[in-house]
């Protein structure tokens, strides 16, 4: 969405078809979300971006969008990304992975992407510390988490994928 | 989800409740939004909640006056108050008022997931702390006596329960009245990883099947007459812990359908409501009927037996192990000596004989309210066969040959009544029935006083 490294939106394409195996393609860009820019917090409302996502009119059963915007919520200070659980929209914002090491900061988006898709197959939080779908409030918590489910929300993705698209 | 619970947004701002919401959600919990000070008192009257989280600014009611409310109706309830203009004051003020925490709108992501992994700490340590005074309780009331063992069936038994503590199956006790399948039960909880968690009893055979659904599912405000306000269930309070069904048996086909669908689904709707609420517990159930002929005759499902009975244990009645009752004896001998602060040693060879040969219909309960019985009888420094005369009619009865079951209650009946001078209260312990049961039993037998 907007301006964005187009390396990381292939690399979280990847990510979703290895690790979650579904066919992730990446479509072309869309304008800046200027619409769900905040003046008073120069930041972006995650919500006003996944009502966007919800209503654009193609065959995807999901949509995940990136952006380099610093995303927020009206709650939350800042997020990486929002989604709607159990819904069809979700996005991720690059803003605050960045780091020196790139490989580092790609890593980081394919977490948080496959972590905002989890909750698009109707997936909560998980208490699981090495699982993707834990919290992480902060990129150290981020960094740590290994790029994988642990055996119970893997169950869940399979069963939930299967419900979606009829097989595993 | 380690610990799912309810929680309660209220803010006026509509996207604050539904950003709030979407974010517990994810986290596992069940919320529900109000937007006004109001709205939320009736829902929480209605249906209560673990967690509240409430604006302090808000058109008519404010954030303070509602926790000022709240804490008056549910002083459980554990409050975090919000505001997107902090001062000093008010957050002193909220705190002073029972509140748990104070933030700031927009809150830092890593501030409220803290905050939260704080309270629900808080709130497991308080549910512990519940558990442990209840359990401690039932100590008192006999939890030690199932575990004065000395033969080896019960060594046996005790070792099983080690092994499948850990596990999540579910066990299925089976043994006469009075064995002690609930201390059975309570045991295994305590050996489990749930033992942090609540364990929660509930006897099916004493309840009728409206009072059971709504003891065990809970219910909402209005669901039936008397329903006053919304009450939860055992199912519900049971999550992370233990539900032990005692006399499982006498569960009613239709019930069993409905308990088969939560142990499937892990989840459940309260009496009345619409909404499913998640829990996960363990299941213990016990009988001391036969269950096998029920499922033949068609009054216990079949599926139900085997999705509770995954693991069986068998507490043998006293009888079949003589070498407990000495043991078991002494034990209760001197609970009730220092209750009663008498010089009791022992017993006689003679009362230990007639102990051991006494059929114990009434198994463990029986026999420590023959003992409680003798203690305050007892004269001299040992309980001799004379304090227990009343065991001798009975045993004779035995001994008299064949009779159906309706004379030997009769004549149990009649020599326990005997044996208390008419008091229906003391005949009813120790033949280890209710004062009610046993008034029904001697309406039908027409069995006088004495």
């Amino acid at each position: 969405m907007g301006s964005v490294d187009a390396l990381a939106v292939s690399i979280v394409a990847a990510n979703l078809q290895t690790v979650i195996g579904v066919n992730a393609d990446a479509r072309a860009p869309l304008p800046e979300p200027d619409y769900a820019f905040l003046p008073g917090r120069r930041q972006y409302t995650a919500g006003k971006i996944l009502t966007t996502l919800e209503s654009l009119t193609d065959s995807a059963r999901f949509r995940l969008g990136v952006t380099q915007v610093d995303l927020c919520t009206p709650i939350l200070g800042f997020v990486y990304g929002e989604s709607q659980l159990g819904g069809k929209a979700a996005v991720i914002s690059l803003y605050r992975l960045a780091d020196q090491n790139l490989e580092r900061m790609y890593l980081r988006a394919a977490k948080i992407g496959l972590h905002e898709t989890g909750h698009l197959l109707g997936i909560g939080h998980c208490r699981t510390p090495d699982c993707l779908m834990n919290f992480a409030s902060n990129l150290a918590k981020l960094d740590i988490i290994p790029l994988r489910f642990c055996g119970a929300c893997e169950y869940e993705v399979a069963r939930s994928l299967k419900h979606c698209f009829g097989s595993g | 989800m380690a610990l799912a619970v309810r929680i309660m947004v209220v803010d006026d701002e509509e996207t604050i409740c539904e950003a709030l919401k979407a974010w517990f959600l994810k986290d596992g919990h069940q919320v529900a939004t109000a937007l006004s000070g109001s709205e939320a008192l009736g829902l929480m009257q209605d249906s209560p909640c673990d967690i509240y989280i409430i604006d302090v600014k808000m058109p008519g009611m404010d954030g303070i006056e509602l926790l000022s409310r709240l804490k008056e109706l549910h002083p459980e309830a554990l409050v975090i108050m919000m505001t997107a203009h902090g001062t000093i004051e008010t957050a002193v003020e909220a705190m002073k008022r029972g509140a748990m925490d104070y933030l700031c709108k927009p809150f830092d992501p890593d501030a409220l997931s803290l905050l939260m992994e704080r309270i629900l700490a808080h709130k497991a340590l308080r549910d512990e702390n519940l558990a442990l005074k209840e359990q401690l309780s039932e100590h008192h009331e006999g939890f030690f006596d199932v575990f004065i063992i000395h033969s080896e069936p019960m060594r046996k038994i005790f070792a099983t329960i080690g092994e499948v503590a850990r596990s999540s199956a579910p066990i299925f006790i089976t043994g006469e009245t009075g064995v002690g399948k609930d201390m059975v039960a309570r045991a295994i909880h305590l050996q489990s990883e749930r033992a942090n968690g609540p364990f929660l009893a509930v006897n099916c055979g004493s309840l009728s099947e409206s009072l059971l659904e709504s003891e065990l599912f809970g219910h909402e405000k209005g669901a039936f007459t008397g329903a006053v306000k919304a009450r939860r269930g055992r199912l519900e309070m049971a999550n992370n812990g233990t539900l032990f069904l005692d006399e499982v048996g006498e569960i009613s086909p239709k019930m069993q359908v409905s308990l088969l669908r939560v142990l499937e689904e892990k989840s459940f709707v309260r009496v009345g409501g619409s909404q499913p609420i998640g829990t996960d517990f363990r299941l213990i159930s016990a009988t001391h009927r036969d269950l096998p002929p029920l499922i033949r005759e068609g009054q216990f499902r079949e599926d139900f037996f085997y999705r509770i009975n995954v693991i069986t244990i068998h507490i043998p009645p006293l009888r079949e192990r003589l070498e407990d009752i000495p043991v078991l004896a002494d034990h209760f001998l001197k609970r009730y000596v220092e209750e009663t602060a008498k010089h009791l040693e022992g017993f006689t060879q003679k009362a230990l004989g007639l102990l051991s040969t006494y059929h114990w219909p009434g198994n463990i309960r029986e026999l420590r309210n023959v003992i409680e019985r003798a203690v305050v009888i007892a004269r001299g420094r040992m309980i001799g066969a004379e304090e227990l005369t009343f065991l001798s009619p009975t045993t004779t009865v035995c001994s008299l040959g064949p009779m159906t079951l309706e004379e030997l209650e009769i004549t149990h009946i009649k020599a326990a009544l005997d044996a208390c001078r008419g008091n229906i209260s003391r005949a009813a312990k120790q033949l280890g029935v209710d004062r009610s049961t046993l008034m029904r039993k001697m309406k039908r037998y027409h069995l006088a006083r004495s």
